[in-house]
């Protein structure tokens, strides 16, 4: 599903991504951990098209067509997806209002039919039960009031209505209370099936227990110094990421 | 300054019989007018804006032959309202449906009656000078004391199929009595290749616990130029909802001054401005809280495109001795271009100790954020835009309570965001 080669990327001229190579095939769920800078957040603007980040070399494929050309919005209704590490608060634009024009352009693109308010109402009701979330934040602006959770379940209502192939969980977990992560990690498993990739990006093993990741990688200095299993992350929770580093 | 004052020698050849203390009047307005002179970049009140259109053309006034052929769809038209139709200038009666508890008053009765509304002596805005020299259109009513007024009264001010250069100087008096509810709608409209030039003056008295909601719309021709000068005066507890759309004109120039005369007065005044190719949109707002217990709040947000400018200028004045005053204003402007250019000065002057009041203004351009969200969605760059836009202007028009004024602003804010905001 993703394949990238052999990445280098920056911003304002400085390298972050190093050479990095991940594969990540159809059903899998991979976790990348590492520290702060050491370029996890670049890689997911960059899957989803950010602007300003550079690519200086290397490729990276979504089911085999080169995306780093695409705009943002066509990856989108390609089939990926990331869930915000900072959400981003837009006033005014109306949270129900925004999910369908997004759901909308997605069926218009798959050239099916586009939903009508009645019916968006009923299908949303229904996902926002999934992620535990009350309705009265459908009826606000995106974001607009939301507490750092209800920030965060949006996120996943937003997966959840837009069913991409892939999605990206960046650091998904920061600031989550224990019953925001069970929530949030559940709806992420229900939602998994052998048709659908994840890329999960986090600090901590906590997120990991709940979701069982299929592969854990560690990025340090814009490589992926390490891959493993479930052992892998385990042993970064003891040791910390030090042993790996040269 | 030679061609206003040909004009005023014809319309004082055109009224000959009028009455003859209105007619001092003209001659005294004229004259100040002309000691005034139009607002130069010296004067700091007026630095951001070029009048010079103005002065060097040659507008004449609108006579009984420049009414045209009246559209059967009157342009603008809001759905389930009164109406006073008013067209280049004249006064449409035969059109006009207006509510019994409304009544129409002659100017002359209305001047004798209240010749301080017409009082010039302590201002220096030329346009104020020159809209009471040269009067010759719009209507002064009265709406009756107790009266609830369900449904708005919309005035519509339109100029179409000009086959001049016409200038008209509308002046608008309005006294809401005590306990009266109304909603008026004062709409400015155009459609023309001929440029015009629209003065208009309202003055709008709202007596004891009275309420009213008042919505301007200025959607000239971008062919026009509108200067304009809106007082109220709020007496107790009464309660005033003021919200301006603007649009229209290449120049636009409106002063508002109100004043919270009496105890427990309520004001809200907000205003969306959007702006497009080379216009310039000038608002000075002064809000004077001279009595006890009054609140006032302002919201005036901007959207330019293009090379357009704007200009805000609020101040709120708290008078000495006032007690427990409230008042609060906000500018927020949204760049769409980096050739539009935004000026904005708020300002407060506080001459009492009982007061809250909050004052502030930010100028910026769509969030980058917001928009890689929204495309991130799979939403594209245009329709993000636009979603963003509507959001910017969307507190002020989900401020309008009446559904018929709502949907028909909404519709004329999103058509303007659409056509404009594919050339960014």
């Amino acid at each position: 599903m993703l394949e990238i080669k052999n990445l280098h990327a920056g911003i304002d001229g400085k390298e972050i991504l190093k050479g990095l190579d991940l594969t990540i095939k159809a059903g899998e769920l991979h976790a990348i951990m590492g520290r702060n800078g050491s370029g996890k957040s670049t890689l997911a603007n960059i899957i989803t098209g950010r602007e300003n980040y550079e690519v200086t070399s290397g490729t990276v494929k979504f089911n085999g067509n080169n995306i780093l050309d695409m705009s943002p919005e066509n990856r989108a209704l390609e089939g990926i997806f990331m869930s915000f590490q900072y959400p981003v608060v837009i006033p005014g634009v109306n949270n129900t209002y925004f999910l369908r024009a997004a759901l909308n352009s997605k069926l218009k693109h798959n050239e099916l039919k586009e939903v009508n308010a009645a019916d968006f109402m009923r299908l949303i009701r229904e996902k926002l039960k999934l992620v535990e979330m009350d309705e009265k934040y459908l009826s606000r602006a995106v974001n607009d009031g939301f507490s750092g959770g209800e920030k965060k379940k949006n996120e996943i209502l937003q997966m959840l209505t837009l069913e991409p192939k892939l999605s990206i969980l960046d650091e998904t977990d920061s600031g989550l209370d224990i019953d925001a992560l069970r929530i949030i990690a559940q709806g992420v498993n229900n939602f998994r099936n052998s048709e659908r990739s994840f890329l999960a990006i986090t600090h901590y093993q906590r997120l990991l227990d709940h979701m069982k990741p299929d592969f854990i990688h560690v990025l340090i200095d814009g490589k992926i110094v390490k891959s493993g299993g479930m052992s892998l992350a385990q042993e970064l929770e003891e040791k910390g990421y030090s042993w790996l580093e040269a | 300054m030679k061609q206003f004052q040909k004009e005023f020698n014809a319309l004082l050849e055109y009224w000959p019989d009028e009455d003859r203390e209105f007619r001092e009047l003209r001659l005294k307005a004229f004259d100040q007018f002309k000691k005034i002179g139009f607002p130069t970049k010296k004067w700091e009140e007026w630095q951001f804006t070029d009048f010079s259109l103005i002065k060097n053309s040659d507008f004449h006034l609108s006579w009984d032959s420049d009414i045209p052929t009246i559209p059967k769809n009157i342009p603008g038209r809001i759905q389930d309202t009164y109406l006073i139709l008013i067209v280049n200038g004249h006064y449409q009666p035969q059109l006009s449906d207006i509510p019994d508890e409304v009544s129409v008053v002659k100017r002359k009765e209305h001047f004798k009656k209240n010749p301080e509304l017409y009082s010039i002596e302590s201002s220096s805005n030329p346009f104020l000078s020159l809209n009471t020299s040269m009067m010759n259109s719009g209507l002064p009513i009265y709406i009756k004391e107790n009266a609830i007024i369900k449904r708005p009264l919309q005035i519509i001010y339109l100029t179409t199929n000009l086959s001049a250069k016409l200038m008209n100087h509308p002046r608008f008096s309005c006294q809401i009595g005590e306990n009266a509810e109304a909603t008026i709608i004062e709409h400015y409209t155009g459609s023309t290749s001929s440029p015009y030039f629209t003065n208009a003056v309202s003055s709008i008295n709202l007596e004891k616990n009275s309420r009213l909601n008042h919505i301007r719309i200025q959607e000239e021709d971008l062919n026009s130029n509108h200067t304009a000068f809106t007082s109220y005066t709020l007496d107790n507890q009464s309660q005033l909802e003021a919200t301006y759309i603007s649009s229209g004109s290449l120049l636009f120039r409106h002063n508002v001054k109100l004043i919270l005369k009496n105890k427990g007065a309520n004001a809200t005044v907000n205003g969306l401005s959007l702006t497009k190719t080379n216009q310039h949109h000038d608002q000075h707002i002064i809000v004077d809280h001279a009595s006890d217990s009054c609140q006032s709040d302002q919201l005036f947000k901007y959207i330019l495109s293009d090379r357009s400018s704007g200009v805000f200028n609020g101040k709120v004045i708290v008078r000495e001795k006032t007690k427990q005053t409230n008042a609060n204003q906000s500018n927020k402007n949204l760049l769409l271009s980096p050739n539009a250019l935004m000026n904005a000065n708020p300002q407060l002057e506080i001459y009492a100790d009982d007061v809250k009041c909050s004052h502030g203004s930010t100028t910026g351009q769509i969030d980058s954020e917001a928009l890689f969200y929204l495309r991130s969605r799979g939403i594209s760059q245009q329709r993000a835009m636009e979603l963003i836009v509507s959001g910017f202007a969307k507190d002020i028009i989900d401020y309008i309570k009446n559904t018929d004024i709502k949907s028909y602003i909404s519709e004329y804010v999103f058509n303007w965001l659409e056509g404009s905001i594919k050339n960014v």
